[in-house]
């Protein structure tokens, strides 16, 4: 078999607790996102479009969904005849079988499927960030720095940076050492989670870590650490790009409103780098004659009759006679009766506002529907639960179906 | 499901200027992401009907690229899945194509070697949602030859009516007349062009016609053998209509905009599929204003657009008001444009300012790639 010389590992494992009600029944990668994709399209789009043509998408919590959602890979043109997208879920073998205990733990799991491919390069995502970005320059800088491994990063706000994983690099971009979450920062420079690594390097660290017992099994816990530790040569790879991690409500809501703005944070209507999607077959959006939508995206399949401000609609959504959506993200399939007013909310697919209710509109102290994930004022109503006529939702709000 | 029933789909002759000069009648865009061939195909991929060739006529480089690997409708298949048929170059150059049968013989080879036993036959460009299932199950358990669909349309003027192949029936109803756009019509069952037989019957009507130098599917198959063959009708009661001139081209475009039709027409047991494009959700500005319109993904819109169908990646910009009109795939109308009763077609580029206004029974067409 010809070898592959990069090979892509996505991590879709993940939950997404964070995101309360919207991963109860599906894993984060596969929230609905931007209006017609789901958030893994994002990394699948990237690949193809930076010619990586072999495609692992490691799943584990809640993966029905997700599998079903990849199948073979067309919609990414990632049905290959040698290559192409593959889901992979954690097996039983004859000595053992466990699930994935960790990022690197799920790599490890799977070394007999790179081993197929014999890539040079791994190159190692992860499912729950929005952004466009070239993997191919960065295998590029990787290749010609000669490096064990390099590391993506990107200028975070000095503010912020205790937040994020810090790589300290000096001038010629090398990393010198890796701080999570530092109290202290000495530089801005977040790690994206994105890692290229050299093949037999990462084979050989991900085996090693296997025999330690005390590992946590984890490529920024562990791996990362390790690797400089041996003085491994590391570089980091500056990404300047807009990049998100919609790892909780109100920043999923944020990522949305940025698709909106005028000129838009980020651009999802770029013809030269198009993100691609499952599609519904689904026909155009239908405006009815006294429907109103100013600074929003509708897609294929709705039919507007109220009023659309500030929003991204997903396909099949209707809005009826009378209502008013403000600031809201409302996904795939979800029916808003006559006379509704909406306002920042995260509506979920197949979700039923019943005509006269108010979501998102009023506020209480004493709020019985309150969510510690609901931050922000949002309200989230999950997919498929129903909101009653005429009730009055309080902001702040979390919905679960019955 | 039908699996023992292949399609044949002809595309028509009908000519529209100037939106068929560069592509089949088949292939022009409807409805805003649609060919008018996605009709055909789609409800015959939803009767499990999974081998299904398009005879074309010289004009099919954009059907040829709208169907490709036939993998929108479910039909890359193994065996079968949906065929491009273009015709052999020599019949082309000798101009020895000069009716349907002579485009049927170009695919007798096809025919024979495709196991179904019967055969679903499209003639027409015809804008339908029809359950064939249930078709062929009638025909199959009829003592029918021929089956063909029909509407009638009740109230229709005679203008209308000349447009369709009429049919009359006797008391069991058994096809009595059939009248190819006669001036005056008797009758007012319209043929949908859609015929069910079986394919043995259909090679060997072939055969027989082109011996004879018969060159009519219709006029000279149907007709001529209509004592001998027993050919009866299947009523079909939904929404139908040929697009065989700009002005039905128009109106069948603007009849999306009726939310009976359009949930007639796409409904979700029974969808209709087309070739994706991977575009992203429509984005409206500040200062759109949208009514009684049929958007399509891609479209960006920060002008006026009412009672319009938009295709994929339509510009309307600040200022401009578009009315009354259909718009093809990435056309662009600039900053304070004027637009009342167009039909673009891709591509067109109006600049600032321009006025372009037709008429309701003479819709303003514009070519591809046009830049005014």
């Amino acid at each position: 078999m010809v070898s592959k010389d990069c090979v892509a590992m996505i991590l879709a494992g993940g939950q997404g607790s964070r995101l309360g009600a919207l991963t109860k029944n599906v894993a984060k990668p596969a929230v609905p996102f931007g209006g017609k994709y789901r958030i893994i399209d994002f990394p699948l789009s990237n690949c193809v479009h930076s010619g990586i043509d072999t495609v692992g998408v490691l799943t584990q919590y809640q993966p029905l969904e997700l599998n079903t959602y990849i199948g073979n890979g067309n919609p990414w043109d990632l049905d290959r005849s040698h290559g192409g997208a593959y889901v992979l879920p954690p097996y039983q073998s004859a000595k053992a079988g466990e699930w994935y205990k960790g990022t690197a733990n799920a790599i490890y799991q799977n070394l007999s499927f790179l081993d197929g491919f014999n890539p040079n390069h791994v190159i190692i995502l992860s499912g729950d960030h929005i952004y466009k970005m070239n993997y191919r320059e960065m295998l590029k800088a990787h290749k010609a720095s000669g490096a064990a491994a390099t590391i993506a990063v990107m200028p975070v706000p000095w503010e912020e940076a205790s937040r994020f994983g810090i790589m300290n690099v000096d001038e010629e971009g090398t990393i010198v050492e890796f701080e999570e979450k530092p109290a202290n920062p000495k530089s801005n420079l977040a790690s994206m989670g994105i890692y290229i690594f050299d093949y037999k390097a990462l084979k050989r660290y991900l085996e090693d870590d296997e025999r330690d017992p005390e590992s946590d099994n984890d490529f920024g816990k562990n791996i990362i650490p390790t690797m400089l530790g041996n003085g491994e040569k590391m570089m980091s790879y500056k990404f300047e790009g807009y990049w998100k991690d919609v790892g909780t409500i109100q920043s999923l809501w944020e990522a949305n409103m940025d698709l909106i703005d005028n000129p838009p944070k980020f651009d999802i209507n770029d013809r030269q780098w198009p993100i691609y999607s499952r599609n519904m077959a689904l026909a155009p959006h239908y405006v009815g004659k006294n429907a109103k939508i100013v600074n929003s995206t509708v897609t294929e399949g709705c039919s507007i009759y109220g009023e659309v401000n500030h929003s991204v609609i997903f396909g099949a959504v209707d809005v009826g006679e009378g209502s008013v959506v403000r600031d809201s993200v409302i996904m795939p399939g979800a029916k808003i009766g006559d006379n509704v007013t909406i306002e920042k909310c995260v509506i979920g697919a197949d979700a039923v506002i019943e005509s006269g209710a108010k979501v998102g509109v009023t506020e209480t102290e004493d709020n019985k529907y309150a969510s510690k994930y609901c931050t922000h004022g949002i309200v989230l109503v999950e997919g498929g639960a129903t909101v009653l006529a005429n009730s009055d939702i309080p902001k702040g709000s979390m919905i679960e179906q019955e | 499901m039908k699996t023992n029933t292949m399609g044949v789909i002809l595309t028509s002759e009908d000519k529209i200027p100037p939106i068929t000069d560069i592509r089949a009648n088949a292939a022009l865009p409807i409805a805003g992401r649609y060919r008018i061939i996605d009709f055909a195909v789609s409800n015959m991929a939803n009767a499990g009907v999974t081998n299904i060739g398009v005879v074309t006529e010289s004009n099919y480089s954009s059907l040829m690229d709208h169907i490709k690997s036939g993998k929108p409708w479910d039909l890359d298949r193994k065996n079968g899945g949906l065929n491009v048929l273009p015709p052999s170059l020599e019949q082309m150059s000798l101009g020895s194509i000069k009716g349907n049968i002579d485009m049927l013989a170009g695919i007798r080879d096809y025919l024979k070697r495709s196991p179904q036993t019967y055969v679903i036959l499209s003639l027409g460009n015809m804008v339908y949602n029809i359950d064939f299932n249930d078709v062929v199950d009638k025909h199959v358990g009829s003592q029918s030859d021929v089956t063909v669909v029909y509407k009638n349309i009740k109230g229709a003027e005679d203008e209308e009516l000349s447009r369709f192949t009429l049919l009359d029936f006797d008391a069991d109803g058994k096809v009595s007349d059939i009248e190819v756009q006669p001036y005056y019509p008797k009758t007012t069952n319209a043929s949908m062009e859609l015929y069910v037989m079986e394919k043995a019957l259909l090679e060997s009507i072939i055969d027989e016609c082109s011996a004879r130098g018969d060159r009519d599917f219709v006029k000279d198959a149907l007709v001529k053998k209509m004592l001998g063959l027993r050919i009866y009708g299947y009523e079909y009661k939904g929404y139908m209509d040929k697009i065989d001139s700009m002005k039905s081209y128009y109106r069948n475009n603007m009849k999306f905009l009726d939310k009976e039709i359009r949930e007639e027409l796409f409904n979700r047991n029974n969808p209709i599929y087309t070739k994706t494009k991977d575009q992203s959700p429509t984005k409206y500005g500040e200062e759109a204003v949208v009514e009684n319109s049929f958007v399509s993904d891609g479209c960006t819109i920060d002008g006026t657009v009412i009672n319009c169908v938009l295709a994929r990646g339509v510009v309307v910009k600040k200022g401009a008001t578009v009315k009354n009109s259909i718009i093809m795939q990435d056309s662009v109308i600039d900053v304070d444009v004027d637009l009342d009763h167009v039909v673009f077609d891709k591509e067109v580029y109006v600049t600032k300012g321009r006025k372009l206004i037709g008429q309701e029974s003479y819709p303003l067409a514009i070519s591809k790639g046009t830049r005014i």
